[in-house]
């Protein structure tokens, strides 16, 4: 039962809260015990102290507390609002939200409760419950913009535009005057409102509003990159063409501005001559674009080719610019374009030497031109379509002769040396090229790449440390790890599987995985500091782009590496004499069990040395004086020494399919999992889908045939219905 | 290479280029901060001639500048500041880091009426010193000592943007006329 | 994690750019006053009647859609069989109440719904 407080009393509770709030939490808890020692059953203190405790750190002793908290009062709306907030701290969001239902129940008025359950609600794309909690916050809150704007957002995530567009023009009807020209919130909210009306298809519309209410936007680029792309939706194409204009004048290095410009023109992709023309009206009037020069080479052919690309070229070599390679080698994909460019570099090499055996040299930075080239040649047989390592090794050196000192050139160099397999002469150039500009992440960065892929750890940390902060107990590779640092981690990983060390390979997939699980929570703030920005588009965007997060290359990478380490530890259990034994071993699953507890022993040890490690002085504190959390597996061993190997993949499995089902790696290693945990149905979904995506695969065919022996030594276990689907639906082999 | 906008989909690429090339280094959710507050002012210049390797791939960012507004100047004085800003060593002397400069200033004036704009730089960084000074005409307001996790001191930089603002005067004098219209319906 | 960032802004932080990100990060999640966003200009009345059309729109939005409930759900009570349920949670390592969907969505059909499910889109639109 909930015990009335003395007016003291209460208003050491009031200085608990504000203590809480700013984050003082030695202060709050003395004042909290100071309530307890004469009510020791008041809920609501108990449920503040648990969340001072909690922030403190100590999850478990605090939510012990809540509980108890909860037991003292079951009907205050704070206690159940805490245990929501522990919950949603621990990332149980989904508790979370039904406690923050409960305590919303008891007190319907609590905004704080309101906001703090839509939140989540955004947060686990629970729309509906959005919605609702929405509409209750915009009543209470109808005078401000924001809440109106909530609203309509809501609307629009769940795919209800035209209320979206009807909640926001009522917003607007309530206004009395116009706002000012210079009203940054309101500016947005136009084109914001702008973007909904687009989204629902009628371009006409879209246009109206943009060139009435959207004027005089003050995000002006989007303006004007709308109209354009209105226009020409529209066909109205002189107007489009115009637009497009304006847009290249503000900036002439954008692939779209020239293709809207182009099709607005009603250019057919034939008109070589004419679509040339524009761009060389562009490359006159703006001397240092590179756009304008480089771009016609993609639809030009033959002779006109040749000349454009020549010119191009020229430019480039004269000015040392380091990227021309970079900037061509797509148009490698056509064979004669492959061979001209290679031709054209060629000559110009010729011309530039006769050129300076008759000392006509007049501009000094010509001397730039034939290292520039013999780096271009060097990078076309370094490149996989035009392969010969020795001619690219040859006109490396030729390069380098004549700048010993060229970062660049030595990068090259150890490149080629990585594509002719040598790593460690690969690793000992990139060290030279670090060795040339010791100022230079970027070169620091590569050469400890390059340690990395030839798994000298240690030798690669040591060079980032050049780089990273010093202060940072833990030592560069926590600085790393603090900084998100994905493909460090990621190579770092990878080169540990190489080397078998499994546990420390996994526990850096497994970093991997945690950063992205942050970048996920990243977006927790944003659902209400955008709103009172006022910057809904970027918001929106943000929202989608988060929904489909772990299709990245960086999540995909560290996942396909993890399963492929599990699936090592599940064929070849990792102890001493067990490798190599294999599956027809007789006690095989107890041998395997031994191992394990060994293995988990050996974790523990691990553990324990280093936890003394970090207990030593330099130990990282924050804030509050408060140890951060120690990392109870820090080698991996734990991960490593599991008993459920192809059980663990799955954590990475689920979301790779789930994001990234195109991809063929990903298919191919879900079939691997679930081939071995005999879930023969996803296993054929995983095939199926792989061959649909590429039928001439040899891992496919491979699988095919594995799948067809799995089946059929298995045939007796199979439930009858999933026997049945096989039949139909493995149909990849012709029927024996 | 493109120059565009940054879009949110691009920080895990600017954050590695970030941590490639330069020393000071963030979290995704700073990046995110920027891209979200001021979604106008950031730019990246994109490799847009990478063969695509997989359905997945993102787009190859080469350059970046990440760019906000001083919240609650102290002078009083609305103005932009330069967090990050760097090319990868592959795509230097293309002037992407002018061009990204330009088109991020340009939209500091626009949308957030920026009077001037702000940046720090190393003492030793001459290349970036020759693009800030002699390229864009910024100008050294004083040292910042020890500014730098390092230990190293910084340069603080300031270019009055008052030129962009004549710059658009003079492009919309057409569309003076027009400057009397109330905005909104 | 990040839900530890306000907690973790350093005492004496690294550097003069690392002091600014912590303070801007830490500043994300400080609920401020949102009246202080409040426009004059709102027209208190205009505001109200719009609360009263939005509830009455809710309102009506609520009964036309209890209304097409009503209208679809006697049509369909699919029946679902348990065993059915329980092999598509075993071999498809769906949740409980994903397989009874999955299986709702084909009127209970547990091949069609097997066969269905590990068939790629690409060749569903196809066929």
């Amino acid at each position: 039962m909930p015990q009335p407080l003395t007016s003291k009393e209460s208003s050491l509770f009031r200085q608990v809260i504000r203590n809480y709030e700013d984050k003082q939490y030695k202060k709050g808890i003395k004042a909290a015990e100071q309530i307890l020692k004469k009510n020791p059953k008041h809920g609501d203190t108990l449920a503040m102290k648990a969340l001072i405790i909690n922030s403190q750190g100590k999850t478990d002793e605090a939510f012990a507390l809540a509980k108890v908290a909860l037991q003292c009062d079951m009907k205050s709306h704070v206690c159940w609002h805490v245990y929501g907030l522990l919950y949603r701290a621990g990332k149980n969001f989904e508790e979370a939200i039904k406690a923050y239902k409960f305590a919303l129940k008891l007190e319907p008025d609590s905004q704080q409760i309101q906001r703090d359950l839509a939140l989540l609600q955004i947060q686990m794309r629970d729309y509906q419950g959005y919605l609702t909690s929405r509409k209750a916050m915009l009543t209470s809150r109808s005078h401000i913009r924001q809440s109106w704007t909530a609203l309509a957002v809501a609307y629009h995530l769940m795919g209800d535009l035209s209320e979206a567009e009807s909640v926001l023009t009522t917003y607007e009807e309530t206004l009395k005057n116009p706002p000012a020209k210079t009203d940054l919130e309101n500016s947005e909210a136009v084109m914001y409102k702008n973007s909904v009306i687009a989204e629902q298809g009628d371009i006409q519309k879209a246009l109206d509003h943009l060139e009435s209410a959207g004027k005089h936007n003050l995000d002006r680029l989007a303006l004007l990159e709308l109209r354009a792309k209105y226009l020409l939706q529209l066909e109205r194409k002189e107007e489009a063409a115009e637009a497009y204009r304006a847009l290249i004048d503000r900036n002439s290095e954008y692939k779209l501005y020239y293709d809207g410009l182009t099709t607005a023109l009603g250019l057919k992709l034939t008109d070589h001559k004419e679509r040339k023309d524009i761009y060389d009206g562009y490359a006159e009037k703006f001397p240092r674009c590179d756009a304008a020069r480089r771009l016609p080479l993609d639809f030009l052919e033959g002779d006109e080719f040749r000349e454009a690309a020549a010119q191009y070229i020229c430019r480039m070599m004269d000015k040392g610019v380091p990227s021309t390679f970079a900037n061509l080698k797509h148009l490698y994909a056509d064979d004669s374009k492959k061979e001209t460019l290679r031709a054209i570099v060629q000559k110009y090499i010729d011309r530039r030497k006769s050129d300076s055996s008759e000392e006509t040299q007049t501009n000094g930075d010509a001397s730039k031109g034939i290292p520039a080239a013999l780096y271009f040649l060097a990078q076309h047989y370094n490149y996989y379509l035009s392969r010969d390592l020795d001619k690219a090794l040859e006109y490396i050196d030729r390069a380098i002769e004549l700048e010993p000192k060229s970062v660049d050139f030595h990068m090259t160099r150890a490149r080629i040396w990585k594509h002719y397999g040598d790593l460690q002469k690969a690793s000992d150039t990139m060290e030279q090229a670090r060795a040339l500009d010791t100022r230079d992440r970027h070169i620091n960065t590569k050469s400890a790449k390059y340690q990395l892929r030839n798994n000298q750890g240690e030798a690669a940390l040591k060079t980032v440390g050049m780089f990273t902060r010093a202060e940072t107990a833990g030592g560069p590779l926590a600085d790393l790890h603090d900084m998100q640092c994905m493909w460090f981690l990621t190579e770092d990983g990878q080169s540990y599987a190489r080397q078998g060390k499994y546990g420390l390979a996994l526990k850096r997939f497994t970093t991997i995985y945690n950063i992205f699980d942050v970048w996920q929570e990243d977006q927790f703030d944003f659902h209400s500091f955008s709103l009172r920005k006022g910057q809904i588009r970027a918001y929106v965007e943000m929202m989608r782009w988060e929904d489909h997060l772990r299709e990245h290359p960086f999540f995909s990478r560290a996942a396909l590496s993890a399963i492929d380490v599990y699936i090592k530890l599940h064929d070849k259990p990792l102890v001493n004499g067990m490798n190599g034994v294999g599956e027809a071993g007789g006690d095989d699953a107890a041998e395997r069990k031994k191992a394990a507890k060994k293995a988990r022993k050996e974790a523990q040890k691990a553990e324990r040395e280093a936890h003394a490690k970090k207990n030593e002085p330099n130990k990282l504190k924050d804030a509050d004086g408060e140890a951060k959390k120690q990392d109870d597996d820090p080698e991996g061993a734990k991960l490593a020494a599991t008993t459920e190997p192809m059980n663990d993949a799955m954590k990475f499995v689920t979301p790779l399919l789930q994001f990234s089902p195109r991809s063929i790696e990903a298919q191919i290693a879900g079939f691997e999992v679930y081939i071995r945990r005999k879930k023969y149905l996803l296993a054929l979904k995983c095939l199926l889908a792989a061959s649909a995506l590429d039928k001439e695969h040899s891992q496919v065919h491979g699988q095919v045939i594995r799948f067809k022996l799995a089946i059929d030594q298995d045939r007796e276990a199979l439930a009858p219905k999933t026997a049945e689907i096989i039949k139909s639906e493995f149909t990849l082999l012709p029927a024996s | 290479m493109d120059i565009r906008l940054l879009h949110p989909s691009d920080i895990p690429h600017v954050q590695h280029a970030n941590i490639t090339n330069l020393p000071e280094n963030y979290f995704m959710k700073y990046y995110l901060y920027h891209a979200l507050c001021w979604p106008q002012l950031s730019y990246v210049a994109v490799d847009i001639s990478r063969p695509k390797k997989t359905p997945y791939d993102y787009p190859r960012i080469v350059g970046y500048v990440l760019a906000k507004m001083e919240e609650d100047p102290p002078d009083g004085v609305q103005h932009g500041h330069i967090t990050s800003l760097s090319v990868m060593r592959t795509h230097r002397r293309l002037g992407i880091a002018e061009k990204l400069m330009r088109q991020a200033q340009r939209a500091m004036v626009e949308t957030y009426g920026a009077q001037y704009v702000s940046l720090h730089v190393r003492m030793s960084n001459t290349a970036a010193l020759r693009l800030y000074r002699d390229t864009l005409k910024f100008k050294q307001e004083k040292v910042e000592a020890k500014y730098y996790a390092d230990g190293e001191d910084a340069y603080s930089m300031k270019l009055d943007l008052g030129f962009i603002r004549e710059q658009i005067i003079d492009e919309e004098g057409d569309d003076a006329a027009d400057e009397g219209d109330p905005v909104g319906e | 994690t990040t839900g530890d960032i306000d907690d973790e802004i350093p005492v004496a932080a690294k550097s003069a750019e690392d002091r600014k990100a912590a303070a801007a990060l830490s500043s994300l999640d400080t609920p401020r006053d949102d009246d202080t966003t409040v426009t004059k200009d709102v027209d208190r009345e205009a505001v109200r009647k719009a609360m009263d059309r939005l509830a009455g729109a809710g309102a009506a939005n609520a009964a036309a859609a209890k209304k097409g409930d009503d209208k679809q759900a006697p049509k369909k009570v699919i029946k679902v069989d348990q065993a059915d349920v329980t092999l598509l949670v075993d071999e498809l390592e769906l949740s409980k109440i994903k397989a009874t969907e999955l299986l709702k969505a084909h009127d209970g059909n547990v091949t069609s719904a097997l066969k269905v499910y590990i068939t790629p889109p690409e060749t569903t639109t196809a066929t």
